[in-house]
């Protein structure tokens, strides 16, 4: 590390121990954009103030009290949804992929390709890896809060590509696949291609694990084969992917498809 | 290392009926519409205060919900602290471009304007928590971190604004909201530790 990132973490430090204390007024959502944006940014790089806004909130939804909303809503909701899925439906067949739901996945989301690929492309990686990242374009994110979530895994994503020391390694998937992982400074971006359909009653799911300790780090729906995530995970931590039950499990019940040492 | 949190309760079925909306059918969305959109309603009524503005956004969140079903993470939250997040954010994000327009089309506005409106609605705010589940715990609070707490929550008032409303400092304010907060937390139990 260099003098001026030693300045610059410490710099990051002092500013985020100010923003954690604006993590319950976050979750009451009594902030303005630029205080939103501050915690936004500290929720990207710090799994411990994560975990104490899920606290907060539901704190918050402790206050509510439930409603019976007008009968004429439910088929409202339910007409959109309706539209919504053969949307995704015709969407995806005609790209030529198999039906899938819907294309919104965690990471998924356009401008972050862009950088991602230069990096990538940058170090001299294969063209598979950059196919691995490419990002369907049949997204459509609708509501400010995903773009505001999207934009502070944006914010981690543009962090990670600045750092001189990010390190991208990749490996094979059993049943087929590559997976290459993007490593700095405790966050990882994973980008997986060529994935095969999980199959019905199945999906995909990430794990973390350091020591003796194996942590669900979610479910993965690959879209056209391909998926991303972000997430964080100190340096040595092992991700792997495993096949679980539909909805995923506490703890892995099959063999590894895939082990990626950070 | 904790890449994924834990929650209070154990992940339940309502939790997995919305997991299995990921890949699922208008059909398998129902149940959870049932489930949870009086939760979504109250909170933005609470909001709002409107029945057809709550309808509208009550609307808006439970289509997102379906959309973005998949990033629901049952180990960070329950699905109805989910679907009340949601609510909210859009709800207080309405009410504030609201204001913004009013703002713009009536410069001279009173400045006093807000506090009145929170005074007015003070009988609302006694109705509601009858019914609410965190009432039991309001007594843990100070005076000072209680009206800083509701001021916020049913006033739709950032901290900011709880400052200037209340003539206090920044950090006063602050701190009495994330200290009630913390109380608010011992008492309900919630501990993902």
């Amino acid at each position: 590390m260099t003098g001026s990132s030693d300045f610059a973490r410490a710099w990051g430090w002092t500013m985020a121990d100010d923003d954690h204390d604006l993590l319950p007024s976050y979750a009451l959502d009594a902030v303005d954009d630029t205080d939103r944006h501050a915690v936004e940014r500290l929720l990207a790089a710090d799994p411990d103030a994560r975990r104490e806004l899920d606290e907060y909130r539901e704190v918050v939804a402790a206050f509510t009290v439930d409603e019976r909303p007008p009968t004429s809503l439910r088929d409202q909701v339910l007409t959109r949804v309706a539209a919504d899925a053969r949307h995704s439906t015709e969407t995806a067949s005609a790209t030529g992929a198999a039906p899938s739901p819907r294309p919104v996945t965690r990471t998924s989301h356009r401008p972050v390709a862009h950088p991602l690929r230069r990096r990538l492309a940058a170090l001299g990686m294969a063209a598979a890896v950059v196919v691995a990242v490419a990002i369907p374009t049949t997204i459509a994110i609708q509501s400010q809060q995903t773009q505001r979530e999207l934009q502070a895994e944006a914010d981690t994503i543009a962090q990670m590509l600045a750092d001189p020391d990010a390190q991208v390694l990749t490996a094979e998937m059993d049943g087929g696949g590559e997976v290459s992982a993007l490593v700095s400074a405790g966050h990882v971006m994973l980008a997986a291609s060529g994935m095969a359909d999980p199959g019905d009653g199945h999906d995909y799911q990430l794990w973390a694990i350091s020591g003796d300790t194996i942590s669900s780090a979610g479910l993965i729906h690959p879209v056209d084969g391909s998926a991303t995530a972000l997430l964080e995970a100190p340096a040595g931590t092992t991700l792997a992917v495993t096949l679980e039950p539909a909805g995923g499990s506490d703890q892995p019940t099959s063999e590894p498809l895939v082990a990626v040492e950070t | 290392m904790r890449v994924a949190t834990a929650r209070t309760s154990g992940p339940d079925a309502l939790d997995a009926a919305l997991i299995a909306c990921a890949t699922g059918t208008a059909d398998t969305f129902a149940p959870v519409y049932d489930a949870l959109s009086p939760a979504a309603y109250g909170t933005a009524l609470a909001v709002l205060r409107d029945p057809d503005h709550a309808a509208e956004v009550t609307q808006d969140v439970m289509v997102e919900l379906w959309q973005t079903a998949a990033r629901f993470d049952p180990a960070r939250g329950s699905a109805r602290t989910w679907v009340v997040t949601l609510a909210r954010r859009r709800a207080v994000d309405r009410v504030r471009s609201e204001q913004a327009r009013r703002h713009r089309d009536q410069r001279d506005m009173d400045q006093s304007g807000a506090t009145a409106q929170y005074d007015v609605v003070v009988e609302h705010v006694e109705q509601r928590l009858e019914a609410a589940g965190v009432r039991r715990c309001l007594g843990s609070l100070t005076q000072t971190q209680r009206d800083a707490v509701l001021r916020a929550y049913y006033g739709d008032r950032t901290y900011r604004e709880v400052a200037e409303d209340l003539g206090a400092s920044l950090p006063t304010i602050k701190s009495r909201i994330r200290d009630g907060l913390i109380r608010l937390r011992t008492c309900l139990g919630v501990d993902h530790g």
